[in-house]
C-alpha cells in the first residue's frame, strides 16, 4: 500500500514536471521544452541518489541507452543503479539545448563526470543526445547516448 | 545516371511512406531501415542529395569525437568521403508513434591518403514522421567499445 502511494506521488511529480515550467529555464523555450529540461534535471538528481524507482517511471520500457560504445537496456541500466559501485561518479550537467518537434524532444548537451579511483580523482567531459517522446501526456525517455569529448 | 536512379528511389521511399496511424509497424520499420541503408551508401557514392532528403533541416549529429554537427556539415562530409564500403549490422527499430529510434553498428572501410582503414561504430538515430515522410532529426555515433 505504501509502495502504491509512493508510486502515485512520484507519478504526480512527473506529470507536474511535464506540464509546469521548472526553475532552470531558457528564455524563448516552448513549455514542452521547459518541461523536458526539468525532467533532465530530475533525472540527474535521481541518478545521483541511485533512485531507480524515479528512473523507472521516466524511462520508456523500450529505452535504448548507449554508453561507451555499448548498448544497454532499461533493465540493465536500472539493475546497475540498484547495485551501485562503492563510489558513484559525480555528474555535473553543463550546457543543454532542448528542441521539440511535435511529440518528440531532442536534448543535446554536455556534462562533466568526476570519478575517484584508488584515491585519485579524474574527470571526463561527455556530449550527449537524449530523445524524449510524449506518451499519454507524459514525456518518456526513449533513447540516451553519450560520447566522451576528445578535447 | 546511377545518381538519378538513386535520387528517384529515395523520392519513392520518402513519398510512399504512408501516415503512421493505420500503417503497419513493420511497413514503417522497413522504410526506415531502407533509408538507413541509403544513408550509409551516400558516403560510398558521395551523394549529398540523398542525405539532403533523409535529414531534417534541423538535424543534429554528435560524431565519435563528441563534435556537434549540423545537417550542412554532415552533408558536406559526404562530398569528401573516402569510404569504399559501408556495411550495417544489428539494426533495430523501436517505434514510438510518429517517432522512431534506430540502433545499430556500421563498419566503414576506405582509403585515406593512401592508407586503408576500417572503423566500427555504434549509432543511435532518431526519426520523425513529418509532412508525410520519415526524416532523421538527430544522431549520435560512438566507437564500439569506446
Amino acid at each position: 500500500m505504501r509502495t502504491t502511494l509512493r508510486t502515485i506521488k512520484l507519478l504526480l511529480v512527473l506529470v507536474c514536471a511535464t506540464s509546469l515550467s521548472g526553475s532552470a529555464q531558457e528564455a524563448g523555450e516552448s513549455d514542452a521544452a521547459k518541461a523536458v529540461r526539468v525532467l533532465e534535471g530530475d533525472r540527474v538528481k535521481a541518478q545521483s541518489r541511485n533512485d531507480n524507482h524515479v528512473l523507472d517511471l521516466m524511462f520508456d520500457n523500450a529505452l535504448v541507452y548507449i554508453e561507451s560504445g555499448k548498448l544497454v537496456t532499461k533493465g540493465d541500466y536500472l539493475l546497475r543503479v540498484k547495485s551501485p559501485k562503492p563510489q558513484t561518479p559525480q555528474i555535473v550537467p553543463e550546457a543543454m539545448t532542448v528542441r521539440t518537434l511535435e511529440n518528440t524532444a531532442i536534448v543535446v548537451g554536455t556534462y562533466r563526470e568526476t570519478d575517484v579511483k584508488d584515491g585519485k580523482s579524474s574527470s571526463k567531459r561527455w556530449r550527449f543526445v537524449d530523445t524524449w517522446v510524449k506518451k499519454k501526456g507524459i514525456w518518456m525517455l526513449v533513447a540516451a547516448a553519450a560520447v566522451p569529448l576528445s578535447k | 545516371m546511377r545518381t538519378h536512379i538513386f535520387v528517384a528511389l529515395l523520392a519513392c521511399v520518402g513519398t510512399l511512406a504512408g501516415p503512421v496511424p493505420g500503417d503497419a509497424d513493420s511497413d514503417a520499420e522497413t522504410k526506415i531501415l531502407a533509408m538507413q541503408h541509403m544513408w550509409g551508401q551516400a558516403y560510398v557514392s558521395k551523394d549529398p542529395k540523398a542525405l539532403e532528403r533523409i535529414l531534417d533541416d534541423a538535424f543534429v549529429n554528435v560524431d565519435s569525437d563528441g563534435i556537434l554537427q549540423t545537417k550542412a556539415e554532415v552533408v558536406a562530409e559526404v562530398n569528401t568521403s573516402s569510404a569504399v564500403q559501408f556495411l550495417t549490422e544489428s539494426m533495430v527499430v523501436h517505434l514510438h508513434g510518429n517517432a522512431a529510434i534506430v540502433t545499430g553498428v556500421f563498419e566503414i572501410k576506405g582509403v585515406d591518403r593512401g592508407k586503408p582503414y576500417a572503423q566500427r561504430e555504434r549509432f543511435v538515430d532518431t526519426w520523425l514522421y513529418k509532412n508525410g515522410q520519415w526524416v532523421s532529426i538527430a544522431g549520435l555515433v560512438t566507437r564500439v567499445g569506446q
